[in-house]
């Protein structure tokens, strides 16, 4: 069925990229998440708002309770224009949601139309507020005192509500920020759903003191722009609605240079279509794209960002001096307090026009400095026509035709980087799983890889890889970014060279922070030792000019590295590994299928109390049972989980005395992990042995030296708080 | 004749000099203990032989364990012979892991336990 578009602006067909969104928002309409407000943190010009208003009509077309209600705040609204509105608003689409109506969501209505359009079952309660609010409406306090409470009311009378509250047009420190936070504040304090829309950067200031002690006040759900790929189904869908011819790669390449953003693609398209321009190639393309700089609909974008940061027609040309020289010279950063200078702002106007900026992501500001955005080139070519229109006032035809010029030149460069990007090997989802994980060393030296396994098939190498002795212990990873997030003059793609901080030995301390930096390089044989120094060297110079201590270099090359560039490898103590390897770590370091709906693994909880771990050893039996385990084999099992158990309870000093037990069955053995929160026991922390010698005649310390003669492996896993042992059996062993 | 006792669901009967305790299905620290306690009160009273029978004990853990070495010095110190009769195989196995075996012997059953106390008495 096709959903009918009512407050969307776009059919339900052509919008894209968002389904998993929808879902999310759906679900919350009928709280079936553990949260009270949803937060929709959104990138600019990412399409949340019209998330919010496809939200609207797929909850609307769905029926059932609660009635959604969409309402989007506006920039420089008053106090006493926005609490009627807001009342209206409710009302009327609370009354087309009762009566079916969509057309009545957007009717111009009086209120006193939408109180006779009201259902009769409605009508006594729809009344009573609107008597309420005539009474209130003398007092612009108490009328918005009235409106704050609206949710709760609603719900009072058993009409629960859903609102959908769009803050994307509000400005930082303005004075409509501070009544849409009052009102999402009145609003998340009713015990209904709540879905709030808002600028990224603005989040955490509409948001703060919703939390109030309670963890499941507000889930954050990012809007980020939107793939490629769906990106590319906007463009094709505005090209088909349009009648525009436009090949495959022109296409991509409108997608690239409107940074995959739904309402300029479709503005792109739409002007096309008015101005019956083809866009039959790139010249096509690009010319349209220069126009839409200079004058269309990407100037007006900006445009009226300036505007809303107080930029007024004087100040425009050395604001773009200002923020070229940013986006241009080397250091890229400059204080607030030299653009207040420059630009002879009074501190307001400065705080005003760098808070709209940040928010709207086209500068970065921390405070004591602020740089333009560079990721965001559609805005640096803005930034760019205009420097050249309004600071060095060249004839406008020499401006479209050097920008035309530039741009074409940069066409190859843009897709290729895109190709670049669809082909990049994903390092830093990759480094982001390591986890602690252990695997074989030699997926980290090209050298031993290359010696044991050339010209072997994929099933003799994961044979010979599983038999491996020599195991290297991976970090775990807390944080990754690519090299051009950092300082330094490294120049080198996003996707390709990443830098990731974590721990050694999953233990939080100084000794064991570790830094990786990592890069993919580009060699069609394998990689020489002159290329691989260089690399080398660069990133060593990277390292030390952002002050990183405990350096581990990873370079990955297409067909791995000559002899002598892995004798530099090893010289150096740097780590190189071809395709073949990263491909074959990243499918090992795979996430196991841990659903919880796997038919071969049982969870447990159990209460730290005299005997429970009987209750383990039993459900350890009846599995060990089920696998057709020897007798003495189980028995084995349920002695070191009772050990488990008891270690659990004896030494954890647990907050929440539960042991959490999974027992996984798997081609060829049992795993049972056994876990508890709380204080890590000596025993652990230290080198994993009891000081217990096994003669005896010590009283105690026996459980662990028990559990690792019982099991076949044995090993404590890294959690945040407590411990996780994991024990294997192995079917075939006794 | 034998005479029957129990202590907290602890059974023992004393055969001759001999006190035979009969361990829970599940050795753990309070069925450890209650045992500890029986086999004390046993020596005090002067039997020299202790055979504690785990005809009935499934599961035992470290604790429980630890416990028994408690027992093995009280009848050290007693100069009283200690014998663990129907241990089932998995239970002498964890015996064996921990060290018990060297300072108390098993038998295979009852009969064969009190053979060997009496072999030993002069």
């Amino acid at each position: 069925m096709i959903q009918p578009r009512i407050l969307g602006r776009i059919n339900r067909d052509e919008f894209f990229g968002r389904d998993a969104e929808l879902r999310l928002i759906g679900r919350h309409a009928v709280a079936l998440d553990d949260t009270r407000v949803l937060v929709a943190a959104a990138e600019p010009g990412a399409g949340a708002s019209e998330l919010l208003r496809q939200a609207y009509d797929q909850l609307f077309a769905r029926r059932g309770d609660p009635v959604p209600i969409y309402f989007a705040f506006r920039a420089g609204e008053t106090a006493a224009q926005l609490a009627p509105r807001i009342f209206q608003t409710f009302l009327q689409q609370y009354v087309a949601y009762r009566r079916v109506e969509p057309s009545v969501c957007q009717a111009r209505l009086t209120l006193r139309d939408v109180l006779e359009l009201a259902l009769p079952g409605d009508y006594e309660f729809i009344a009573g507020l609107f008597q309420l609010f005539q009474r209130e409406e003398s007092s612009t306090e108490n009328l918005r005192t009235f409106c704050l409470n609206l949710p709760q009311r609603f719900a009072a009378a058993r009409r629960p509500v859903f609102p959908l509250i769009d803050c994307l047009n509000l400005q930082p420190l303005s004075r409509e920020l501070t009544l849409a936070h009052d009102f999402v504040s009145a609003f998340e304090s009713s015990s209904a759903p709540l879905l709030i829309a808002v600028l990224r950067r603005q989040a955490t200031e509409l948001i703060h003191g919703f939390e109030n002690g309670d963890r499941r006040a507000h889930t954050i759900m990012h809007v980020d722009r939107i793939d490629d790929d769906s990106a590319r189904n906007v463009a094709d869908a505005v090209a088909r609605r349009y009648g525009i011819q436009a090949d495959e790669a022109t296409r991509d390449l409108i997608v690239q240079q409107l940074h995959a953003s739904p309402s300029l693609i479709s503005e792109f398209l739409r002007t096309a279509h008015e101005k019956q321009l083809p866009l039959a190639g790139f010249v096509d393309c690009q010319r349209l794209y220069v126009d839409e700089l200079l004058g269309g609909s990407i100037k007006r974008y900006f445009d009226r960002v300036l505007e809303l940061a107080g930029v007024g027609p004087q100040s425009r040309s050395m604001l773009f001096r200002l923020l070229s020289e940013s986006a241009t010279s080397a250091s890229r950063q400059a204080s607030p307090w030299a653009w207040k200078q420059r630009l002879d702002f009074g501190a307001s106007e400065i705080e005003r026009l760098i808070g709209v900026l940040h928010v709207r992501e086209l500068v970065n500001s921390s405070g004591a400095l602020v740089e333009v955005n560079p990721n965001w080139q559609t805005w640096l070519d803005y930034l760019n026509a205009q420097y050249q229109v309004e600071v060095a006032h060249e004839p406008r035809a020499q401006i479209v035709a050097s920008t035309l010029l530039h741009m074409l030149k940069r066409s190859s460069q843009t897709m290729a980087r895109k190709y670049r990007r669809e082909v990049a090997l994903g390092i830093d989802e990759v480094i982001a799983g390591f986890d602690c994980q252990k695997v074989p060393a030699s997926l980290f030296h090209y050298d031993k890889f290359s010696a044991r396994y050339r010209g072997e098939d994929d099933e003799a190498i994961g044979r010979g890889l599983d038999n491996e002795a020599e195991l290297f212990e991976l970090p775990q990873v807390v944080q990754t970014a690519a090299c051009a997030a950092y300082s330094g003059n490294l120049s080198c793609e996003t996707e390709r060279c990443v830098v990731a901080h974590g721990f050694e030995s999953g233990e939080y301390a100084d000794a064991n922070e570790r830094v990786w930096i990592c890069a993919q390089i580009d060699s069609k044989l394998e990689a020489s030792r002159e290329l691989t120094a260089d690399w080398c060297d660069r990133l060593s110079a990277f390292a030390r000019q952002n002050l990183f201590k405990h350096v581990r270099i990873w370079l990955i090359a297409p067909a791995g590295f000559s002899a002598g560039a892995c004798e530099l490898l090893n010289e150096r103590g740097a780590l190189g590994s071809s395709h073949q390897q990263f491909e074959i770590l990243k499918s090992r370091l795979a996430p196991q299928e841990t659903d919880d709906t796997l038919a071969d693994e049982f969870q447990m909880v159990l209460p730290m109390s005299a005997d429970t771990e009987l209750i383990a050893a039993r459900t350890a039996e009846q599995i060990a049972r089920r696998v057709n385990f020897r007798p003495e084999a189980i028995n084995q099992i349920k002695t070191a989980v009772v050990e488990a158990c008891i270690n659990a309870a004896e030494h954890s000093l647990s907050p929440d005395r539960r042991i959490y037990q999974r027992f996984v069955v798997e081609d060829d053995k049992l795993v049972i992990t056994v876990a508890s929160r709380g204080v890590v026991p000596v025993l652990v922390a230290g080198n994993g042995e009891t000081s217990d010698k096994g003669n005896g005649t010590s009283r105690r310390g026996w459980g662990l030296t028990l559990i690792k003669s019982l099991m076949d492996e044995v090993e404590f896993e890294r959690v945040d708080d407590g411990t996780r042992l994991k024990m294997t059996k192995y079917f075939g062993k006794s | 004749m034998a005479d029957l006792s129990q202590d907290a669901s602890v059974q023992a009967r004393c055969v001759g000099d001999a006190a035979i305790i009969y361990a829970s299905d599940y050795l753990n620290k309070l069925s450890g203990e209650r045992i500890e306690r029986e086999c004390k009160r046993q020596l005090e009273s002067g039997r020299r032989a202790l055979i504690i029978n785990f005809r009935d004990t499934e599961l035992v853990n470290s604790i429980g364990v630890s416990i028994l070495v408690g027992v093995i010095d009280a009848a050290e110190q007693s100069t009283a012979r200690l014998i663990f009769s129907d241990v089932n195989n998995h239970t002498a196995e964890l015996f064996q892991m921990l060290g018990l075996t060297r300072h108390v012997s098993l038998a295979s059953n009852e009969d064969e336990a009190l053979s060997l106390v009496s072999e030993a008495q002069p």
